[in-house]
């Protein structure tokens, strides 16, 4: 695997751009209509202040806006026919989606605002009046938020302040009318009736009250609504909005959804994902989610799953590669360990490595060239790559798919009219076999227990089931013959009882065999340890006969062994006479 | 026909013909450079992007140039390699306003040095670091040094910066490659 320096160019980097952004908040577009492509960054800045949308002609930051509020989205669309065809940047940020035109503030479109809880709009008309006490209002709306009623921002806002504070806050703001107002989430475009590249587009977008708004371009009303289950995150959208079209929004809950053009359930098409979704990108009819549990997955529009990808880290960023002059289409997407990984479908075709984590990226073109990747990071840097033209993305290991053997087909034989008749028979005849089977195993089970049973009442098994003198024997015979070794091991299975006062005797033919020691004295026995006793055994026959030779553990004072071992003797070698 | 062409030639009345390529990514300014050496009644006024490739003739104080102007444009610059064999010099021209793709400019220049046709052969190579007059355009220096020209030892090269729609700087690298080229013909002739 190349680590990216044979695919891609370095063209900018500025470790220090200090512009502090995510995918959703970068774009390129043509705003000037000169062929040199821009590129559109809302910086979020510190987050609180510094929010700015800049635009960059080529590597030199062009203009400069502030932005009020935080800004979650920007798009650039078509919404008007003129000449030169210049597109609008719209950037999302709190209710308000800000339009600008050739680089200048045109619009301010402001998303109608929800519903006032009765009871909390009656509270502060009360208050206006000096109706009621600072605080036994803050009590009801202190109550009205712990039944889970939604709230407007500035009831929340007095919940959180000391109480020393609530009159002069509630006297402030008590004579502006109460508004409660919802913020976007997601922000996206959708062309109204022409496919063109330069066809007006419709704004879509997602609120936090769970609603998906469509927006008209040329009199910024609002064209279509619908409302989801959970508060939208990312949002895809083709088609066209006067013809037919489908949106697919993730959301919070882990579900994705799939809306279309005139339906009302959109629970229809879901698809539940195991974790929160981190990113989400479309390629033709597929769709890629990327989840918090570190794993990219691959559904079909219709939301069957076509397999998951397992990352090496957490994922930061999805963004969908299409690059025309070599028809390729992939999906970067950046890790947590510096990385940003190309998978065509679920091959990982390339890996880049960065200096810093990646949080912002965005495929297209820019200035003047086609395969252009620009990239934010969490440190503020501005990285700009351009893919070369004689960059080949392969697919590699094909092996990952099922083995190859999987799809031989194996060469089965015909039916049997035996085998036929066994199925006949067994067919009728299930219910009265598998009565025998059980039977049979159960009187086998039986058989078992009482020769196990037999066993210990006999002490004839290796492994005594006396919890006094808790003892394993092996024994093991060694050699060809006539004089063979036998090996007698003990070890004491408890953890801290030691047994002593043990002996080992032999029980066998004297005809047969001789042992040269017929009594070993058994030391203390250490929980744990393995003792090895050895005596000698001379075969006195040398016709071939053989017998099985037992050996007894024993302790005095006691008329059964404690264990016993079998061993069967080999078969001895005959007498050689030299 | 051919006694009468060295005839000619010998006489200094008709001169040496050689082929250049003209090279460079695509809106750096290759076909103004080539419109600027044509004679008057040829110019032509509106240039607009090169399709695949024009072949156009001019003359300098002792050479006969035929210049192939090709495509800057990615789909078209595999077209380039097709012509290396018969050309004598090359002419890259770098957009020096254009930062971003002086990686790429360099990328096509490796590729092109480093092609078989090229590789071996000692071809003069003229570079214009054009669009000097833009506001935020390299130095010819930085320039070189962005191309990584320090490192093109085996090759005669000369960069200047141009500016192609006044023809600024444009007879002076021309003049060098037409020493240049005069030095190789008359190699070629011993």
């Amino acid at each position: 695997m190349s680590g990216g320096n044979e695919k891609w160019l370095d063209a900018y980097h500025d470790p220090v751009a200090s512009l502090y952004t995510f995918t959703q908040c970068l774009t390129l577009s043509d705003i000037q209509a000169d062929g040199d492509w821009k590129l559109i960054v809302a910086d979020l800045g510190t987050g609180s202040y510094d929010m700015k949308l800049k635009v960059y002609k080529n590597t030199t930051l062009m203009s400069e806006h502030t932005i009020i509020d935080l800004p979650t989205g920007v798009v650039t669309f078509y919404m008007d026919t003129l000449e030169p065809r210049t597109p609008a940047i719209a950037v999302a940020s709190g209710p308000y989606i800000y339009v600008y035109k050739n680089l200048r503030p045109y619009f301010k479109f402001t998303l109608p605002p929800l519903d006032i809880h009765p009871m909390e709009e009656d509270l502060w008309n009360q208050a206006k009046d000096d109706q009621v006490n600072v605080f036994s209002m803050r009590d009801m709306l202190e109550s009205l938020r712990q039944e889970g009623c939604s709230l407007t921002v500035r009831t929340l806002r007095l919940l959180q302040l000391e109480p020393n504070n609530i009159e002069a806050f509630v006297n402030v703001h008590k004579n502006t009318p109460l508004k409660k107002q919802t913020v976007i989430t997601c922000l996206t475009t959708m062309k109204k009736s022409v496919a063109d590249e330069d066809a007006i587009s419709c704004l879509v977008l997602g609120t936090e009250s769970k609603s998906i708004y469509i927006l008209d371009p040329e009199a910024f009303t609002v064209l279509a609504t619908m409302d989801l289950p959970s508060v939208p995150v990312f949002i895809s959208v083709n088609g066209l909005f006067d013809v037919d079209y489908r949106i697919v929004v993730s959301c919070r809950n882990g579900c994705v959804y799939t809306l279309k053009r005139g339906s009302k359930d959109v629970t229809k098409h879901m698809i539940e994902l195991n974790s929160q979704p981190v990113g989400m990108e479309r390629i033709n009819k597929n769709i890629y989610v990327a989840c918090m549990d570190e794993t990219l997955h691959c559904f079909t529009s219709k939301g069957k799953k076509l397999w998951t990808v397992r990352m090496p880290a957490s994922i930061m960023t999805l963004e969908v590669i299409d690059y025309k002059p070599r028809s390729f289409a992939g999906i970067l997407v950046s890790l947590s360990n510096q990385e940003v990984h190309i998978y065509k479908e679920k091959f990982l075709v390339d890996v880049l490595k960065m200096d810093d984590v990646v949080t912002g990226m965005r495929f297209g073109r820019f200035g003047r060239e086609d395969g252009t990747l620009v990239m934010s990071t969490k440190r503020g840097g501005l990285y700009v790559k351009i893919l070369k033209r004689t960059a080949k993305f392969e697919e590699r290991d094909m092996s990952a798919g099922p083995p190859a053997a999987q799809n031989v087909k194996l060469n089965v034989p015909r039916k049997t009219k035996l085998f036929v008749d066994q199925t006949q028979r067994e067919r009728e005849n299930g219910v009265s076999m598998h009565r025998t089977f059980q039977r049979d195993l159960a009187l086998l089970r039986l058989k078992v227990m009482r020769e196990y049973v037999k066993a210990l009442d006999n002490s004839m098994n290796p492994i005594s089931s006396d919890p006094m003198e808790p003892i394993k024997l092996s024994a093991h015979v060694q050699g060809i013959g006539p004089t063979f070794k036998f090996t007698v091991k003990l070890q004491n299975t408890s953890l801290t009882q030691a047994c002593s006062n043990l002996l080992i005797t032999f029980d066998y033919d004297d005809k047969l065999y001789d042992f040269r020691k017929k009594l070993v004295q058994v030391p203390m026995l250490v929980p744990g340890l393995t003792y090895d006793f050895e005596t000698f055994v001379d075969c006195l026959n040398d016709k071939g006969v053989t017998e099985n030779v037992k050996v007894y553990v024993l302790k005095p004072g006691k008329s059964v062994p404690i264990i016993t071992g079998v061993v069967s003797m080999p078969v001895s070698e005959s007498i050689v006479v030299v | 026909m051919g006694f009468f062409d060295s005839l000619a030639q010998w006489l200094g009345v008709r001169k040496k013909e050689v082929n250049v390529m003209v090279l460079g990514l695509d809106n750096s300014g290759k076909t103004t450079v080539i419109n600027h050496f044509k004679p008057p009644e040829t110019k032509n006024h509106d240039i607009v992007p090169t399709v695949g490739f024009n072949v156009e003739k001019f003359k300098s104080k002792s050479l006969a140039f035929t210049a192939f102007d090709m495509s800057g444009q990615g789909r078209y610059r595999n077209l380039w390699e097709q012509y290396y064999k018969e050309c004598d010099g090359i002419i890259f021209v770098i957009d020096s306003s254009d930062k971003l793709r002086m990686v790429v400019a360099k990328d096509e220049l490796d590729l092109l040095l480093q092609h078989s046709e090229l590789k071996n052969r000692r071809i003069p190579v003229l570079f214009f670091a054009n669009k000097m007059d833009v506001r935020d355009a390299v130095t010819s220096v930085k320039c070189s040094h962005l191309m990584g020209l320090e490192n093109l030892s085996d090759k005669p090269w000369h960069i200047c910066a141009s500016n192609a729609l006044t023809g600024e700087g444009l007879h002076e690298g021309v003049d060098w490659l037409t020493d240049q080229l005069k030095e190789v013909l008359e190699r070629k002739k011993k």
